[in-house]
């Protein structure tokens, strides 16, 4: 299960954050946590180098994107691997929403293209989509190139 | 030239200051969604304030029931627009939204006219609406679509409809299990997506069935896998069924060659799995890891920081396990420590201190020593604990390693962190003798300094157990005295028990001890006072320089020998009354954690699967359930009540469970019976119970269970006699019996006439270990002496070959069915020799004591010394007979 997918600015506020499977009472201590986690670690680190980190059963893979932390938070099958993969699949679709590496500003702008690529690429916790061709048809309603 | 440069940034400043939805508050938001009423509408304007809306929902802002409905009911009306772009919002703000089920039926119409759409992408994305939304009357309704789209040519409607059973199947099982026909043709799928989610599907359909899982895996193996994600599931359902399956006459391991050729995939997500699933193999010998091994090692060095991670947490388990088969790759771990990703570097950390061997332990603690002060406290006690196990490998180094951890003690740090080091502290001096003055300062100096109340108070009661035996108890009184000036009551009064107990067990000290107590009368807390005041009454002789009496030092300092969490209980349910407080009364069964508890919060509960598991399993339900049969109140007080044993697997139509009741001179058998089928009620439910193959048991009584009504659990027992105090063991068959009646599960009527049915279940068995009940002891060396060697009995066994010394370990627990003391069930690994302590009550409320020693040979054959004290010779028999005959 994919427990969240958590998007911040440079200062630490929530941009969008979803969660699948986790307690109302919880989301507020998960978005802190993840927030500090952001906030000590993704300094001076590369645009879409992936940083990786366990607390308990759960594995946390975050990076930075221009002035967005992206945070994806998984347990069970959802392991550091398959969390690399969905958290490329959102920085892709999310590059290709803003047309380049974006800014709050930007992001903000193109945030409703964003949230229909977020629910093609999760839905209620599991992965549906991971290629940015193919979500960018979807969210138009287009059929996939391949079909 | 310049101009235009300024101006451009003049234009990012302003971009940077201006976000479109600054000051965006609900109210105005709600206001503006009244556009979706409009007559013409504006596609453009309407997606811009659905945007709007995810934003505020995206930002945890929730919408009263008023207006979630409100918006609902505009955002339907969108559906009269033909622009593209506007339903994709509106698929998902309904998803979103998600409505309740007197409101779905607004918006059901139109997405089934979606659904059947000639565009595929609006079947798609019906789909997905309708199945998050819906419930199951509506759900039979388009099951036939759902059917179609499985199989459909397009891969996202597949996807859609293949995702969506997924989620139904955890709400609406029985209608997704019949669509097993369609998934399985859609595993077949070219499209690599499509085939993913058609094997997680059909696997979780099938997976209670393992000749299914097996045959699917089969098929899957031999054929092709298109996608690196459906790969990682089928390498998890081979594992799954290698689990399951002996290893092949040849001794080879079933799949094991398809697990190491995908260790060439050229998917790394796939390489890792197959390296995973080979280290978890159960008994995996060293040709079959080395090739996992050696993967793992290239990740190491990997430039992205998820594939060294994934490398070294690999690393580490096989690391519990097998730590020789890592050490080839210390090297690349080594470099680890200095990884600016702190999970990786403590993962490496910990890794090493399980591999490194006694030589190497200096060089790595000084590496450590830099590491520590730049990673956080939850990092730090992995650390802490990984030390106290190698301390446990290498007793000579311990000097280092408890220097390392007094040193860590004196720096900054949480609560969590500081007690991670002091338990291992104290473990450490249990363990090493050596270590055990050294130790003790470093604790005496830090509760000079110590902030946590919690800590101090542990800390010396420890001190008053241990400094007494010490060479020079003197040197102790000065660390202990100065918290009674200096601390709170909680840790003064603790600090007046550790005083009195160097009184009482160092006769030399005890002048000097009680001028010291004797200032404590006048301290201004109750409880310290009133400690200071027993003691200086009890502990006797007026401070002079004469030993003890024993039965005070027991009463005093003596272990309860009753689980702290039994008496409590007891202590609550205690109501005042003429009648004293009786501590014989509290049960001394140490009750463990049902495994429900255990369980993650907010896991789906997975349908009818799992049947509810009867009463609750604390030994004082099931004494107040049992005195409540008039058949069995004259059995006397219950002696254990064993936990439930499945008699059915799982997922059948009567789900039952046994638990075994034991008394003095009787057994009763609780059958724990759910009847999981909603058009059956049954009625007079018993079970037959054949007790042929045990000859001493004799039946007495059986209370039969009037109805059985659809998932509402009920009990029946059996009871029997046995010969008193005797362990008498046997095998019973069952049979459960009963009368079945049609129900009719829209009206709840029952059909008048029913029919006798019959279902058999599993063998029981009662074994020796049901007769011992687990007790622990806080102190075994203080409990073996107490209880001395006048009925000690020795003995000598061979235990043949076995896997391995911890499961030889476990596998003589569970016979003697005794409570492991002082965390000896653990074996350390790799260890060729082990001591493990137990201890229990036997019926008729004899304590007894075992301890056994451990040694295993090349060829893994197992040898064992047992060694038992008890207060009564036949028991000390009876626990080798046990082992004799097991």
């Amino acid at each position: 299960m994919i427990l969240a997918v958590l998007f911040a600015n440079s200062e630490g506020n929530i941009l969008v954050e979803r969660f699948n499977g986790v307690p109302a009472e919880e989301r507020l201590h998960w978005r802190s946590f993840l927030v500090k986690l952001g906030a000590d670690n993704l300094k001076g680190v590369k645009n879409e180098e992936l940083l990786v980190a366990s607390h308990k059963s759960v594995y946390i893979v975050y990076t930075v994107l221009g002035d967005v932390s992206i945070f994806v938070v998984g347990k069970d099958e959802y392991d550091e691997l398959a969390l690399a993969e969905v958290i490329f699949a959102i920085t892709s679709a999310v590059k290709d929403a803003c047309g380049k590496i974006p800014t709050e500003r930007l992001f903000l702008d193109k945030y409703g293209k964003i949230c229909l690529c977020l629910d093609e690429i999760v839905w209620k916790g599991l992965l549906e989509n991971t290629e940015k061709d193919r979500i960018r048809r979807l969210v138009r309603l287009k059929p996939p190139n391949e079909f | 030239m310049a101009q235009p440069l300024v101006k451009k940034d003049d234009d990012r400043d302003d971009e940077a200051e201006y976000s479109p939805f600054l000051g965006i508050e609900k109210g105005a938001v709600l206001q503006e969604a009244r556009v979706f009423n409009d007559p013409q509408l504006d596609p453009r304007r309407c997606s811009q304030v659905i945007t709007k809306l995810l934003y505020l929902l995206n930002q945890g802002e929730t919408f009263t029931k008023i207006e979630a409905t409100e918006v609902f009911f505009a955002v339907t009306k969108l559906f009269q627009s033909r622009d593209i772009g506007l339903r994709r919002m509106v698929y998902l703000m309904i998803k979103e939204l998600s409505p309740s089920a007197d409101e779905v039926i607004i918006v059901t119409s139109s997405l089934m006219k979606d659904m059947t759409s000639k565009t595929d992408m609006y079947r798609a994305n019906a789909i997905r609406v309708l199945c998050r939304i819906t419930d199951g009357t509506l759900l039979t309704q388009i099951e036939r679509y759902l059917k179609q789209a499985i199989v459909d040519k397009n891969p996202v409607v597949a996807s859609a409809a293949l995702v969506s059973g997924i989620h139904l199947l955890q709400t609406t099982p029985e209608i997704v299990k019949r669509w097993s026909n369609e998934v399985q043709e859609a595993v077949q799928s070219r499209a690599a997506l499509v085939q993913f989610h058609a094997l997680a599907l059909l696997h979780q359909i099938r997976q209670n069935d393992r000749l299914a899982v097996s045959k699917l895996v089969t098929s899957l193996t031999r054929g092709t896998v298109r996608s690196p994600l459906a790969q990682c599931l089928l390498i998890r359902y081979t594992t799954q069924v290698i689990r399951e399956a002996a290893t092949t006459q040849t001794g080879d391991r079933p799949f094991y060659d398809f697990l190491e050729s995908c260790l060439r995939h050229k998917a790394e997500m796939v390489i890792f799995e197959a390296a995973r699933a080979i280290t978890e193999l159960n008994g995996v010998t060293n040709r079959e890891l080395t090739p996992a091994i050696t993967v793992l090692q290239l990740f190491l060095s990997s430039s992205k920081p998820v594939l060294r991670f994934a490398a070294v947490r690999t690393l580490n388990k096989v690391a519990m396990t097998h730590p020789m088969a890592v050490t080839n790759c210390n090297i690349d771990m080594e470099s680890l420590i200095s990884d600016q990703n702190r999970s990786i570097a403590t993962l490496a950390i910990t890794t090493l201190l399980k591999t490194g061997n006694e030589s190497s332990v200096d060089r790595l603690m000084k590496q450590i020593t830099n590491f520590m002060s730049d990673i956080a406290d939850e990092f730090k006690i992995v650390v802490v604990e990984a030390i106290r196990s190698l301390c446990l490998k290498f007793p000579l180094k311990y000097r280092s390693l408890m220097n390392f951890l007094s040193n860590i003690l004196r720096e900054e740090g949480g609560f969590e962190y500081k007690k991670a080091i002091v338990d291992s502290i104290v473990i450490l001096i249990r363990d090493i003798p050596d270590a055990k003055e050294n130790g003790l300062l470093h604790l005496c100096e830090f509760i000079e300094d110590c902030e946590f109340t919690y800590l101090s108070t542990q800390i010396l009661h420890f001190l008053g157990t241990e400094g007494p035996k010490t060479s020079d108890p003197s040197k102790y009184i000065r660390y202990i005295y100065n918290r009674v000036h200096l601390e709170n009551a909680t840790v003064r009064a603790a600090a007046v028990s550790t005083l009195a107990k160097f009184g009482a067990m160092v006769d030399a000290l005890k002048p000097r001890v009680f001028v010291l107590l004797r200032r404590c009368l006048y301290d201004g807390d109750d409880e310290v006072r009133d400690r200071a005041t027993l003691y200086l009454n009890t502990v006797g002789s007026d401070g002079e320089v004469i030993e003890t009496d024993k039965d005070v030092k027991d009463f005093l300092f003596g272990s309860l020998d009753i689980p702290l969490a039994n008496i409590e209980t007891s202590l609550k349910n205690y109501e005042p009354a003429e009648q004293p407080f009786d501590i014989n009364s509290v049960p001394k069964e140490v009750k463990t954690q049902p495994l429900a508890e255990k369980k993650a919060p907010g896991k789906m509960p997975a349908g009818l699967g799992a049947p509810p598991s009867g009463p609750p399993s604390t030994v004082d339900a099931y004494e107040k359930l049992l005195s409540s049969i008039p058949e069995f109140s004259d059995f006397g007080k219950l002696f254990k009540s064993a936990a439930p044993v499945e008699l059915t697997e799982a997922e059948t139509e009567y789900a039952v469970n046994v638990v075994k009741h034991i008394f003095d001179k009787h057994v009763v058998f609780q059958y724990n019976c759910t009847n999981t089928i909603p058009e059956q009620l049954l009625e007079n439910v018993t079970v037959i119970v054949d007790a042929s193959e045990a000859e001493e048991f004799a039946e007495l009584a059986s209370k039969p269970l009037r109805s059985l009504p659809y998932d509402s659990p009920g009990q029946t027992f059996v009871a029997f006699e046995k010969p008193e105090g005797v362990p008498a063991v046997g095998k019973f068959s069952n049979m459960l019996r009963f009368i079945v009646k049609e129900v009719d599960p829209t009206t709840g009527d029952v059909e008048d006439d029913g029919v006798e049915d019959e279902y058999q279940l599993e063998d029981l068995e009662v074994v020796a270990a049901d007769y011992v009940m687990k007790v622990g002891v806080s102190n075994f060396r203080n409990a073996w002496e107490s209880i001395g060697p006048d009925f000690e009995r020795v003995d000598e066994y061979g235990l043949g070959p076995r896997e391995s010394l911890a499961e030889a370990v476990s596998a003589v627990i569970s016979l003697l069915g005794m409570q492991p003391c002082e965390g000896t069930e653990v074996v350390a690994n790799n260890s060729r020799s082990h001591t493990c302590l137990l201890s229990g009550v036997f019926i008729g409320n004899v304590k007894v004591l075992v301890r056994l020693q451990f040694g295993i040979d090349g060829p893994k054959e197992v040898a064992m010394k047992l060694a038992v004290r008890s207060e009564d010779d036949n028991v000390s028999d009876m626990i080798h007979e046990i082992v004799a005959s097991g």
